[in-house]
């Protein structure tokens, strides 16, 4: 789309403003969201315990379904984060988007191929780390001629095209979302109140829509992540 | 936008990359002090006294069968007592009925013999004593009669022969 940013370039990196304040706006988001739902924690459940907790038993879920023999224990928390971030992201530009100026400010972060490739990076880095914990780097550089010697190309390009699919399928649903939500916004805009009448409920349906995707991808993007994890971490 | 996907190009933002790394892991570790850790303690923590519950309640139970058999054995075992002293009782009375009548057959018998034989006594007395008198009776009367002093020891021995003539006599 034609969205304006500002940039802000320090130490030689460049910043996109509007991605930083997403991903803060989204990281407080979540922390409030779990900070809240975690005061009173008792034997025996509250209503916020027991939403926290019906949380965490989903998450825990697609981290066992992964690595059903129980060594993903120790991933329970990061898929617990990272559903619940890339949720809240895919929902914050949904209902949350803020420009001033010409320039956006806040939007869905994942709405950019960067924050989702960070996320993946997040994901496929902590798969290599366990992998070389658990196999040494001679195991884990071994892995990729298994289980026959020239599937070893396949095995490497694998590695480029998980990154890619991973960040990119995120990224592209809630992109695509977005681009619709404004064009819709574009129509109602276009010839005053008939078009404004016409495209409301075309918005609210899309809206609608792209909350069940935002879940949907934030659901996939948490057990491919995990799946990704455990194929590192087993021999084949 | 399309630029931004050519890594390497001037206008890529590569430190968004480094910031939701930042971000990401801060958030996580402030999740994880705030809420995960707290609250999966306490899911372990009810897990756990789940469990003890269970294993406890079984635990109870089978001892709470155990007891219950153990009562309705004693209880089994006490009737059957009480029907063994009944049945005991009664045979010690009957034995004690059944010596006491002996016993009271072989009084009954004694007191009957010592009757007969005071009687066959008092009789040999009273004969005795009616020999005696017969003889110095009929003494008296003989002399009377003859009017003589007759020896008493002859007199005597013939009204002994007399009189033994007279008890063979009636004994027949």
């Amino acid at each position: 789309m034609d969205d304006k940013y500002k940039f802000i370039d320090f130490l030689g990196l460049r910043f996109n403003v509007a991605n930083d304040l997403s991903v803060l706006v989204s990281a407080v988001l979540v922390f409030i969201l779990v900070f809240a739902l975690s005061r009173k924690v008792t034997m025996r459940p509250g209503k916020a315990q027991n939403v926290l907790e019906w949380m965490i038993d989903f998450t825990n879920g697609i981290v066992k379904s992964a690595m059903p023999d129980g060594s993903g224990k120790q991933f329970n928390l990061y898929a617990f984060v990272l559903f619940l971030f890339i949720f809240v992201s895919n929902q914050l530009g949904l209902f949350f988007q803020v420009k001033v100026g010409g320039f956006t400010y806040v939007k869905s972060p994942t709405s950019n191929p960067l924050i989702t490739m960070g996320l993946a990076t997040v994901s496929l880095l902590l798969s290599h780390y366990y992998a070389v914990k658990k196999f040494g780097f001679g195991g884990y550089l071994s892995n990729y001629a298994r289980p026959v010697k020239f599937l070893l190309p396949i095995n490497l390009l694998e590695e480029f095209t998980n990154f890619l699919t991973l960040s990119l399928r995120l990224y592209g649903n809630i992109f695509a979302g977005e681009v619709l939500l404004a064009l819709i916004g574009t129509v109602a805009k276009s010839l005053g109140a008939v078009t404004f009448v016409a495209a409301m409920p075309l918005a609210m349906v899309w809206q609608g829509f792209s909350v069940f995707i935002g879940a949907i991808q934030a659901y996939v993007f948490t057990t491919l992540s995990m799946v990704y994890i455990s194929r590192k971490m087993e021999q084949e | 936008m399309a630029g931004l996907l050519v890594l390497g190009a001037n206008q890529v933002a590569l430190g968004d990359m480094l910031f939701i790394l930042v971000s990401f892991i801060v958030l996580a570790l402030l999740v994880k002090h705030f809420a995960w850790g707290p609250v999966t303690k306490m899911m372990d923590a009810r897990s756990e006294k789940i469990t003890g519950d269970l294993d406890y309640a079984d635990q109870e139970r089978s001892r709470a069968e155990k007891l219950a058999k153990e009562r309705e054995d004693a209880l089994k075992s006490s009737r059957a007592e009480a029907v063994e002293i009944v049945s005991k009782a009664k045979e010690s009375g009957e034995t004690q009925k059944k010596s006491i009548v002996s016993d009271a057959h072989s009084e009954a018998e004694e007191v009957r013999q010592r009757a007969k034989s005071d009687a066959a006594k008092a009789k040999e007395d009273a004969m005795s004593d009616a020999q005696n008198d017969i003889a110095s009776l009929s003494l008296e009367i003989a002399s009377k009669v003859i009017s003589k002093e007759l020896n008493a020891d002859d007199q005597k021995s013939l009204i002994d022969s007399y009189i033994k003539e007279l008890t063979v006599h009636e004994a027949k």
